[in-house]
């Protein structure tokens, strides 16, 4: 019987889908998300010149980096459907937990296509070679998760409010402070040489706390 | 009673087969529902059952729209309760959303997709087999096979109306919930939503709501919702 699954692997699988050909379609977000990165890189990087001595201006300024060009896109995922009107159709095809993780993947996605090209970019106009990059990349994809389900259950919650542009910026500072705070940590600690062990640990644990609270809270959120 | 009775015959295979026989029941109890302090729908209580078509008519305000967006599961209502029965067995308020096919002048598409495309990821997260041909097969059935590749963007009000009908009708589901579905049609495009009320009517349940002379008498049944309207403030 069709509809029973909606909530299953294929429901979240054609969320993903579509949210990436609606993407692919008008690049608004992708366009606008490299643009900051690249232009602030160079920026900084024709201001200060080369910061490979400075680990901790290293590590701050690569995740305010990251931050500020995904956060726009990772914000407007529900947003854009309560702008466009789609949200009505959306939930009558698919359980509100299919929406989530599928909106949930396509904000990893969108930030893991941002960071292929921002910290690449990032390390080579900075002359910082990460000294261990097990490390560096575990941070990354821990702080990107952390990241993405922060941003996406905050967006979730403010998308059908009135004053959503305030009350994101509101709602979502004390719930990205800690992860700023882990992962610039650890990013220090490890151009200092010495393992984010902890900020790891920290990092993992609140993502895996974030999206145990979404789980809980998405089937209510689109109740009229 | 015929609840079809009224329909005009319309010649023409249906592009979308039709949908399974299953005995639906749809029992209203006390409906009603609030906006903040505003009245939304007045109680109601009716019964429909399949087949047959059933129009829903009042005045603007009297909660039409609303009725509809409950029974299709979008709304909880501020009091009563309906229940979807098929085949004598409830289904239960999250199933409902695959039981049922809901249009109405509410329902947007993503405007960067094409028809086609937009068709295809419903019937994908419904978890339907084959999503392109179903697509394809429902844009068929309400004329839209031509312009299926457009982006939606580039649809008029009465192609997006159409594309709301084969939205409702894509999963074959037993209930189909049109709100306004003449709204924006042409000629053509109303006798498409003739022949899909008295196909769908056949077999499964049609709750038609809408004040066009034309749309109720499709509908063998009518009920009148007498609640407050725009000039009777709550």
């Amino acid at each position: 019987m069709p509809g029973d699954g909606s909530s299953s692997a294929a429901a979240v699988w054609a969320v993903l889908r579509k949210e990436c050909r609606s993407e692919w379609r008008t690049r608004w977000a992708l366009n606008s998300a490299l643009l900051f990165a690249v232009t602030s890189l160079t920026a900084v990087s024709f201001a200060v010149g080369r910061l490979g001595d400075r680990a901790d201006v290293l590590a701050a300024l690569l995740w305010v980096v990251l931050l500020f060009a995904a956060l726009a896109s990772l914000a407007h995922a529900f947003v854009r459907e309560v702008e466009g009107g789609t949200l009505t159709l959306l939930r009558l095809v698919a359980s509100p937990t299919a929406i989530a993780i599928g909106k949930l993947l396509f904000n990893l996605l969108f930030l893991g296509l941002i960071e292929v090209v921002t910290v690449p970019l990032f390390l080579l106009l900075m002359g910082a070679p990460p000294p261990s990059w097990p490390a560096f990349l575990g941070l990354l994809a821990l702080g990107s998760l952390a990241l993405a389900a922060a941003a996406t259950l905050v967006g979730a919650v403010i998308s059908q409010t009135r004053g959503r542009g305030a009350l994101f910026a509101g709602a979502s500072f004390p719930l990205l402070l800690p992860v700023l705070a882990a992962a610039v940590s650890g990013t220090r600690a490890q151009w200092a040489g010495g393992p984010p062990t902890a900020e790891l640990r920290l990092l993992a644990a609140y993502a895996t706390a974030l999206l145990a609270i979404s789980a809980l809270l998405v089937d209510h959120l689109w109740e009229d | 009673m015929n609840a079809l009775q009224g329909a005009r015959a319309v010649v023409g295979a249906p592009a979308v087969p039709e949908v399974r026989a299953a005995a639906v029941r749809l029992e209203v109890r006390g409906l009603g529902h609030r906006y903040g302090m505003r009245t939304g729908l007045e109680p109601i209580d009716f019964e429909a059952e399949s087949p047959g078509a059933v129009a829903v008519t009042g005045p603007n305000g009297s909660g039409k729209s609303t009725l509809l967006r409950i029974l299709a599961g979008l709304l909880r209502p501020s009091r009563g309760a309906s229940r979807l029965l098929l085949d004598g067995r409830e289904v239960p308020a999250a199933g409902r959303r695959a039981r049922v096919g809901f249009a109405a002048p509410s329902l947007a598409f993503y405007d960067e997709l094409t028809a086609v495309e937009n068709l295809e990821f419903v019937a994908a997260a419904r978890g339907l087999d084959r999503p392109r041909a179903r697509a394809e097969e429902a844009l068929a059935g309400v004329g839209l096979a031509a312009r299926a590749a457009d982006p939606v963007a580039a649809y008029s009000s009465g192609m997006r109306q159409r594309l709301r009908l084969a939205f409702a009708r894509l999963h074959r589901p037993p209930v189909l919930l049109l709100d306004e579905p003449g709204a924006h049609l042409d000629d053509e495009g109303r006798t498409t939503l003739e022949r899909i009320v008295t196909d769908h009517g056949r077999d499964g349940l049609v709750v038609i709501a809408t004040n066009d002379e034309r749309e109720w008498r499709l509908a063998g049944r009518r009920i009148e919702l007498r609640g407050r309207s725009l000039g009777r403030p709550a």
